[in-house]
């Protein structure tokens, strides 16, 4: 409920007060938008070029490589390489998804849906996306430093990313622009939990919430509670590389010291298996959301999947050391890890009976959100039972550090959440600019990504468990390997195929910023209460804030009259 | 709702409370969890090493550290005295300006506690008992700065009282009774025990 | 374009000349098991992939069949239900549990059986078996037998780089650590990893059941030349394995340099009980 009412400030008019150092949640959203889009480029032209690598070794990059390699005849080296799927997976998940999901839609749906006219600390919220600027000039510019960036993996494990293994100042800006960044985050996940705790419309309690909202809630709590663990190894590993202390120093190469470089791994998977479900969280609580807003169905079992997010929230803190099985921790721990990973697809089922049992006997419209969350639903599957093979021990002795894991954690981290975010990039563009965006244009996007996507995952499942491992510049020097030549061409293909894909995402965006149709107060004709206002939203939101009635999914109801669903506000119809 | 449209201006006071409040409990929690992961870390030492301290190795004099315990233990003692007096409606500002004396005594008595163990010979680079004693301090004493800056922002802003006042004080004090008990668990298990 | 035809076509038709023996999907499977216990793992993936194929076509029949089926133009009232009623909450709770018995309690309970049992295993001290020490290093594995006298780090030591020669049908026990960054021991064909971290020991066993040369790899990223950490496996029968260590121990009683101290980065072999 909220506790207050917020008050309605004047519209800023400078063009610095308004678009740049803006205070207000839509504008600090849009710019997130942006920012991860930016990133998304960047991250996805690395992939590209890693892609090429590993199907064309030995071959000039077409057009950029000349550029951007002229020592080197076009041709990526070793060291570029190592450097390049380091910063594909930092920036991916850091700097494209975070944002995009958590910043962009965090700050945009949550007062908009929770009916409240802003966040409850603006300027916390504004520092929060001047931290991550910081923290992304930062990143690029430890790619100018002698040395180059870092180049230890996204995983940074020591003692490759201490002294012994990375000299260079690039592995310590990383550090830096992720402790940054961590900081920032956690700024932002602390102002997500206050306003949603505090801000909710008059009438509206837990389960009345969206489930876009308990998505970006618990994401936002997991987030407080584990980025610090982040921050703290950050932390440790910057004070091992600069001031000589020795966590993480092990072994002959060593010079002092006897540290445990195996700690890193724990502390960073403390945070980092929560991290997988920080991402993924708000696209599910999206992907909810949309399948009933689309099947003009009640979601079925609400309360169940808001349940079954949570207790995997609860359960992701207690399953980290499934990544670490080949460090040989003792049988007993690695015996537990196992069982409580395998208890997480007991929430899993849960959510995909009750995405199954919103689109059964619904009427469902084919809008692009709507294919986009179906195609969540898909790939989500795929990504979600491969898991069980690196959950398992044995199994995992032969897939860990292979393509597997790669094709795995792609379908869900980057797949379904990157097909979540573009879902809800197509469902609330109309309230963001006052536009609607092209459906043809969209279908193509959608039908593109989806080809390949799982070309390029699925590919990578294949020859990973064909035997090829991980972050290797070329697989071709390996005997086993040399048959996997046609198959590393057909991942690349299909890399390229959905990198084209994207493009008529950026045009279809552009363009139907200034050009699209304009869009009705309520296109989608869906009854949360960011449609009860006009698109674009106004400056204040809410002029009255709202008071709710009803649940946020009431569709098919056969006792009203005229429409197929009611407004949040609506008291709801009965017989 | 009518309601809504006429709330007072206790009602918008209450409301400030119980975010700020939410809000800076979220926040310990986050801070909590980093100093958690060191003294994970810690433990994890202390306990897959047959002798602790490590070869080599020998306690430091527990002098320094004594003196900071106590002083931030009085600093804290100070502020308590000062937050009864603001619900009960008095600014004791002398007992605010103790508390920001006795952090910053708390700083120099940390200052003193490195330059010693420098003048021992005891470095960072030394090993992994020293590399926990300096690592963990310099991060509580970053802390501590932050502290003293909002300890100070906080007496600045005393001269014109508002109807937040008491909450910036009570959610001061949460971080910085937070910091001090930080402190005396990093005291007990890393130099005493 | 035009540019990535070419490149493509030239690529498709070399490595289609020098793989003209593997079909497409031949290249798919895993390389061929070598190992004693490697059908352990095959087999249980093949359980894990149908087990999962199970249930995937469940969902994929709810993806498109109901997109088929409830299509707005098929079906345009829809079924007002929140998914609340008792038989709702059974079903989902029932396919819950159902993922978790067929699924999740059969694979542990495999995997479970096969790693206390036999992947931790290890072959005791008492048993005629092959010791091998292994030190990685950037980018390198370097191999150490005990030689005649059957004691590590004395001058009789076989000490190999990259080349590891081991005999068919006989249990193999390797003690593994690392000079500087963390690296990771990798047999594609015995199906086995494990990490080689600076300041630890850890232990890997198996036994071979074919001869031949084999890869032998390094599986987590140890800096810019990582791919290149390859090392050749050479599995001999009995009679050439014994042939080989006695010639490779002659040299290198001829060879060791008794005071060059980096020759000597092995240890002490650890008993069981102290690996823990």
């Amino acid at each position: 409920m909220a506790f207050f009412e917020q008050d309605i400030h004047d519209a800023p008019t400078t063009f610095l007060s308004k678009y740049v150092f803006s205070f207000d949640h839509k504008v600090i959203a849009k710019q997130f938008l942006w920012y991860g889009i930016a990133f998304l480029g960047i991250g996805g032209m690395m992939a590209i070029l890693i892609r090429w690598t590993l199907a064309f070794p030995g071959e000039a990059f077409p057009i950029l490589g000349p550029l951007l390699f002229p020592g080197n005849n076009g041709v990526v080296p070793p060291d570029t390489y190592a450097m390049l799927f380091t910063l594909h997976g930092t920036i991916m998940i850091f700097y494209a998804i975070t944002p995009i999901l958590i910043g962009a839609f965090g700050n945009y749906c949550i007062p908009l849906m929770i009916g409240a006219r802003d966040m409850v600390f603006p300027t916390l919220n504004m520092l929060s996306f001047w931290l991550a600027v910081l923290s992304a000039i930062l990143l690029l510019a430890s790619l100018f430093t002698p040395l180059g960036g870092a180049a230890g993996g996204w995983t940074s494990y020591p003692t490759l990313s201490t002294l012994i293994g990375s000299a260079g100042v690039g592995q310590t800006l990383w550090c830096l622009a992720l402790f940054v960044l961590g900081v920032s985050s956690t700024m932002g996940a602390v102002n997500y939990i206050a306003t949603i705790i505090t801000l909710r419309a008059p009438g509206m309690g837990y389960f009345d919430m969206p489930l876009t909202i308990w998505g970006l809630w618990l994401t936002a709590i997991l987030n407080a509670i584990f980025l610090p663990v982040l921050g703290a190894g950050l932390l440790l590993l910057t004070f091992d590389r600069v001031f000589g202390t020795t966590f993480f120093l092990a072994g002959a190469a060593a010079t002092s010291g006897s540290g445990d470089p195996v700690l890193f791994q724990h502390v960073f998977w403390i945070f980092g298996h929560p991290e997988v479900y920080i991402l993924i969280l708000p696209a599910w609580g999206i992907v909810s959301d949309l399948l009933s807003f689309f099947a003009r169905k009640p979601a079925f079992g609400a309360k169940g999947t808001a349940l079954a997010m949570t207790s995997i929230t609860i359960l992701s803190t207690l399953v980290y050391g499934h990544h670490m099985y080949s460090t040989q921790m003792s049988p007993l721990l690695t015996q537990s890890f196992m069982m409580l990973t395998m208890t997480i697809s007991i929430p899993s089922a849960v959510f995909f009976a009750n995405w199954l049992g919103t689109i059964w006997k619904g009427s469902i419209r084919f809008d692009t959100p709507m294919l986009f969350s179906l195609g969540v639903v898909f790939v989500f599957g795929l990504g979600g039972l491969t898991g069980l093979y690196l959950a398992t021990v044995t199994t995992d002795l032969y897939l860990h550090d292979t393509y597997f894991v790669v094709g795995h954690f792609h379908y869900t981290m980057a797949a379904s959440v990157l097909l979540g975010g573009f879902a809800g990039t197509y469902f609330w563009f109309p309230k963001m600019y006052g536009r609607m965006m092209n459906e043809r244009l969209g279908k193509i996007h959608f039908w593109i990504s989806m080809v390949g996507l799982n070309g390029i995952f699925m590919g990578m499942m294949v020859i990973g468990h064909a035997g090829m491992h991980r972050r290797i510049y070329n697989p071709f020097v390996y005997e086993f390997l040399k048959d996997l030549v046609p198959l590393n061409m057909f991942i690349t293909i299909s890399a390229l195929t959905m990198g084209v894909g994207q493009l008529f995402f950026v045009y279809n965006f552009i363009h139907s910023m200034y050009k699209g149709p304009i869009a009705t107060q309520n296109p989608w004709e869906v009854g949360t209460l960011e449609w009860t206002i006009p698109s674009p939203a106004p400056h204040y939101n809410f002029k009255d804030i709202p008071v709710v009635r009803c649940g946020p999914h009431e569709f098919g109801n056969p006792n009203l009259v005229g429409k197929d669903f009611q407004y949040q506000t609506e008291e709801l119809v009965k017989a | 709702m009518a309601h809504v449209q006429t709330q007072t201006i206790a009602q918008a006071k209450e409301g400030d409370k119980i975010i700020s409040s939410v809000a800076m409990i979220v926040t310990l929690v986050s801070f909590g969890m980093l100093f958690l992961t060191l003294m994970m870390a810690f433990a994890l030492f202390r306990f897959t090493q047959a002798v602790w301290p490590p070869a080599g190795m020998s306690r430091p004099d527990l002098l320094l550290p004594t003196i900071s315990t106590l002083l931030i233990a009085i600093s804290s003692a100070t502020y308590i005295y000062f937050e009864k007096n603001i619900y009960k409606g008095k600014a004791h500002k002398n007992s605010l300006a103790l508390t920001t004396l006795l952090g910053i005594g708390f700083m120099v008595s940390q200052f003193l506690f490195w330059n010693h163990l420098k003048a021992q010979g005891i470095f960072a680079s030394s090993g992994i008992f020293p590399s926990i004693i300096y690592a963990f301090t310099w991060i509580h004493a970053a802390h501590i700065v932050a502290g003293l800056g909002l300890l100070m922002w906080l007496y600045g802003t005393l001269k014109t009282p508002d109807s937040m006042t008491a909450v910036k004080v009570s959610n001061i004090g949460k971080f910085w009774h937070f910091l001090g008990i930080v402190w005396l668990i990093m005291f007990v298990t890393i130099f005493v025990l | 374009m035009n540019l990535l035809l070419n490149l493509f076509m030239k690529h498709f038709v070399t490595s289609a000349d020098a793989a003209s023996t593997v079909g497409f999907w031949e290249s798919m499977k895993p390389p061929i098991d070598i190992s004693t216990n490697g059908h352990l793992i095959d087999s249980l993936f093949m359980l894990t992939t149908w087990l999962i194929l199970f249930f995937f076509f469940f969902v994929c029949l709810g993806i498109f069949g109901f997109s088929y089926l409830y299509s707005k133009k098929k079906h345009p009232k829809p079924l007002y239900t929140h998914g609340t009623s008792r038989k709702h909450i059974s079903i989902v709770a029932g396919i819950g549990a159902l993922v978790f018995i067929m699924v999740d309690m059969q694979i542990t309970t495999i995997s479970n059986r096969d790693f206390i049992n036999v992947f931790l295993n290890y072959p005791k001290e008492s048993e005629d078996i092959v010791r091998v020490q292994v030190l990685g290093q950037q980018w390198a594995w370097n191999f150490r037998y005990a030689g005649k006298d059957g004691i590590f780090n004395t001058e009789d030591d076989v000490v190999t780089l990259n080349d590891l020669r081991l005999p068919i049908n006989k249990k193999v026990i390797f003690q593994i650590t690392s000079k500087d960054v963390i690296h990771s021991l990798y047999f594609p064909n015995a199906r086995l990893k494990v990490d080689a971290m600076p300041g630890r020991i850890s232990r890997m066993w198996y036994e071979l059941t074919k001869t031949g040369l084999y890869d032998i790899a390094c599986a987590e990223m140890c800096g810019t030349y990582h791919y290149r950490m390859q090392a050749k496996l050479t599995v001999y029968d009995q009679t050439e394995y014994d042939a080989w260590l006695n010639e490779m121990q002659e040299r290198a009683e001829f060879t060791t340099e008794k005071d060059k101290a980096d020759l000597y980065w092995g240890w002490k072999w650890l008993a069981d009980a102290e690996t823990k």
